[in-house]
């Protein structure tokens, strides 16, 4: 019996030593340099409170930088869920080859994160790429899709939402879940698709939308493949989200110090968005047995 | 019990039988890291093969393209996990290495016939003293012309701006307004601009006595303004158009190898990586540097190009120089590097190759080589200073700010970096 308890202790440790290996010790380390100046090559001298003073009151980049985070995220996220949601309910129809559909639509997302991806993302906009020749195809002129400042987000912003995949599979489990006798119901109620979907399926999705919100967000967050191979951060720093800023503080301009403090400042805001959500979920989320039910 | 035996035995094993086919004493497995294009990447790996087989050691590249490399050097530098031999752009050694302490003393490991530098060659590869690399070959940017498109358009490669200026109408009038004449996007425009204004103060930026900005506001006005001159006159494309393509390099665009992007300004010894993707037989050639009609200098901006460092982390530095010696300075490595990194610092190996190599990399060498211009401050290339200039020719393209305003933001930006260095 003894032995048994050491044996499921065992199994963890991999797993444990790994967090705290490649978590948990990095994790409080970059607290720490956070309130230093260290520029990697010689030890971190303790800066104290510097790093975010110069954050908060003196870096333009770092405000643009944020203010491009936050409209991306705030863009992407609830478009790639509709998205995923409008996907996964018409793959919830019983079609012909419909594994096929869905197997195709869960693609992107395995390919996503991927450079190659982000290089082909490149060709396809690009100014004589796939897409402005099917739009001239269509008679309208060629959009600049990297080159203007205004449009070079929205882009970045499509190559996210189209790696929908993994957020349509949690929502198709979701909607495969539901007990049909509650469809059934609304329709002896009278109810059409439209207010079906609106007063029944919506709220019985909403713990899956409310996962996918966090999750999704966090991802949002920590964007970097795609601005960095795509735009490197431009034109005049459109696209120049904080984890690219954080990168090249660290590593291009040996900041390590002032790069972990922006990193503290982001995860802080992730934190306070994460718990906002959280919080809002007790007025629009419904869970099985819940008495509002 | 029996289980756990067995397993224990088979590991035992497999461990002796490791030890037994590791390589004998003597030898060692090294790793060299460096940036270079394709051409430079083939010739790299048979040289190490080759001086790796001469001296008894197994020598792994660990090979990319230039973009990225400083980051992943920093890495590995700051996790104590460099190459052993690792390829060390000459204005990184003070971020690496400001106290001299950043690679292993290369006058303290045997391996290395340092005869082959001058003192001078030595002086600039050392740091607080201490030498922490020996320098490659000496490097400048140079012109790049294609010289099958401009016959095309029946014209003569230019010696002037004011010729070249000539020469981008008629081509643009012959071949059409999809023909360039010139390149020069991020790196390439803030040099271009630094050229300009060299060209007519004769002044780099950096002045070494004051350590500030050298040039008044008003003479990086007027290189800047040359830079815009470019792309009024259609010379060059506007960085509009650069960044609709998304981050692409020179050499891998369609219109580069078609031959309607005609020149570049680039260092000598790229010349392969920018001829190589030509297509149908095109030619590129290196030519002397243009001059403003009021130059008082050629304004190269020449220096050392790079330097080959032996990591203080390595666990056989003396191996470790041993195969720097063979890349630079023995028959095996100088016969099959060639001039993939220019033409080479070494006497050993100037000696050797004589007039060998690609010609038309000598041919770029030696213009840099013949310019006239101050001598080149590293501060030009530092990481933020060179974000800054290269940030700031943004916002002046997309005309968020006039020449004025770009020159003296840049002034200032540069200044307070440099200030943290007095």
């Amino acid at each position: 019996m003894r032995s048994q308890r050491f044996l499921g202790y065992a199994y963890l440790a991999p797993y444990l030593i790994g967090l705290v290996i490649f978590t948990a010790i990095p994790f409080l380390t970059s607290l720490y340099l956070s309130f230093t100046s260290y520029d990697l090559m010689s030890s971190p001298q303790w800066a104290g409170l510097s790093n975010y003073e110069r954050l908060f009151t003196r870096d333009r980049t770092f405000e643009k930088s944020l203010s491009v985070t936050l409209l991306y995220v705030f863009s992407t996220v609830p478009l790639k869920l509709a998205f995923a949601l409008f996907i996964a309910a018409i793959l919830n129809y019983k079609l012909k080859f419909i594994n096929i559909f869905r197997t195709a639509f869960y693609v992107p997302s395995i390919l996503g994160g991927s450079i190659a991806i982000a290089v082909l993302w490149r060709y396809l906009f690009s100014t004589e790429g796939l897409v402005n020749m099917a739009i001239a195809t269509l008679g309208f002129a060629p959009v600049d899709w990297f080159g203007d400042p205004a449009n070079a987000l929205f882009t970045i912003t499509l190559l996210r939402c189209w790696q929908f995949g993994s957020a349509m599979v949690i929502f198709l489990a979701a909607l495969q879940s539901i007990d049909k006798s509650l469809y059934e119901a609304a329709s002896i109620d009278g109810a059409g698709k439209v207010t079906t979907f609106i007063f029944v399926t919506l709220p019985l999705l909403t713990p899956v939308i409310f996962f996918n919100l966090v999750m999704q967000m966090v991802q949002a967050f920590q964007e970097f493949n795609g601005p960095y191979i795509i735009t490197q951060g431009g034109p005049l720093k459109s696209t120049y989200l904080l984890p690219l800023y954080i990168y090249e503080e660290a590593f291009k301009k040996f900041n390590m110090g002032y790069a972990s403090a922006i990193a503290w400042v982001l995860f802080a805001i992730i934190m306070v968005l994460t718990l906002v959500a959280f919080w809002s979920s007790k007025k629009w989320v419904y869970y099985a047995g819940d008495k509002r039910s | 019990m029996k289980g756990i035996f067995r397993s224990s035995m088979i590991m035992a094993g497999t461990a002796l039988g490791l030890v037994a086919t590791a390589p004998t004493a003597g030898a060692s497995e090294l790793r060299m890291s460096w940036w270079g294009g394709e051409s430079r990447h083939v010739a790299t790996q048979k040289a190490i093969a080759a001086c790796g087989a001469k001296h008894g050691h197994t020598v792994k590249g660990e090979f990319t393209g230039f973009d990225g490399y400083l980051e992943k050097l920093t890495t590995q530098m700051a996790g104590k996990t460099e190459a052993d031999i690792i390829q060390v752009n000459w204005p990184w050694l003070p971020l690496f290495s400001k106290d001299g302490k950043g690679f292993a003393d290369l006058r303290t490991l045997k391996g290395i016939d340092l005869s082959n530098w001058s003192e001078a060659d030595l002086n600039s590869a050392s740091m607080n003293g201490v030498l922490q690399g020996v320098s490659v070959s000496t490097t400048g940017r140079v012109f790049f012309f294609n010289t099958t498109t401009l016959e095309k358009a029946g014209v003569a490669v230019p010696t002037t701006w004011d010729e070249f200026f000539e020469m981008t109408k008629t081509v643009k009038e012959k071949l059409g307004p999809d023909y360039y004449t010139f390149n020069a996007v991020k790196e390439t425009a803030h040099l271009l601009t630094i050229l300009a204004v060299t060209q007519a103060t004769g002044k780099d930026m950096v002045d070494p006595k004051t350590n500030r900005v050298a040039w008044t506001p008003e003479e990086l006005e007027a290189g800047i303004a040359f830079l815009g001159k470019l792309v009024q006159t259609g010379a060059i494309r506007s960085q509009k158009q650069e960044a609709a393509d998304g981050n692409v390099n020179l050499f891998e665009k369609p219109a580069w190898s078609e031959g309607k992007i005609a020149g570049s300004y680039e260092w000598d010894s790229t010349y392969s990586k920018y001829a190589d993707p030509l297509k149908d037989g095109q030619v590129l050639k290196p030519v002397p540097m243009l001059k403003l009609a009021n130059a008082v200098t050629d304004g190269v901006y020449r220096k050392p190009s790079m330097v080959f460092s032996v990591s203080r982390n390595s666990k056989d530095p003396q191996a470790a120089a041993q195969i720097v010696n063979c890349l630079l300075n023995e028959p095996e490595g100088i016969d099959i590097l060639g001039t993939s990194r220019g033409i080479p610092a070494s006497k050993a190996a100037v000696a050797r190759l004589g007039k060998e190599g690609e010609p038309e990399v000598r041919a770029a060498n030696e213009i840099a080589m013949a310019a006239s211009g101050p001598t080149i401050s590293p501060f030009n290339e530092h990481p933020v200073i060179r974000g800054l200039i290269i940030d700031t020719l943004e916002e002046y393209a997309y005309e968020q700010i006039d020449e004025k305003e770009a020159a003296e933001q840049i002034i200032e930006g540069v200044n307070d970096v440099l200030a943290k260095f007095d």
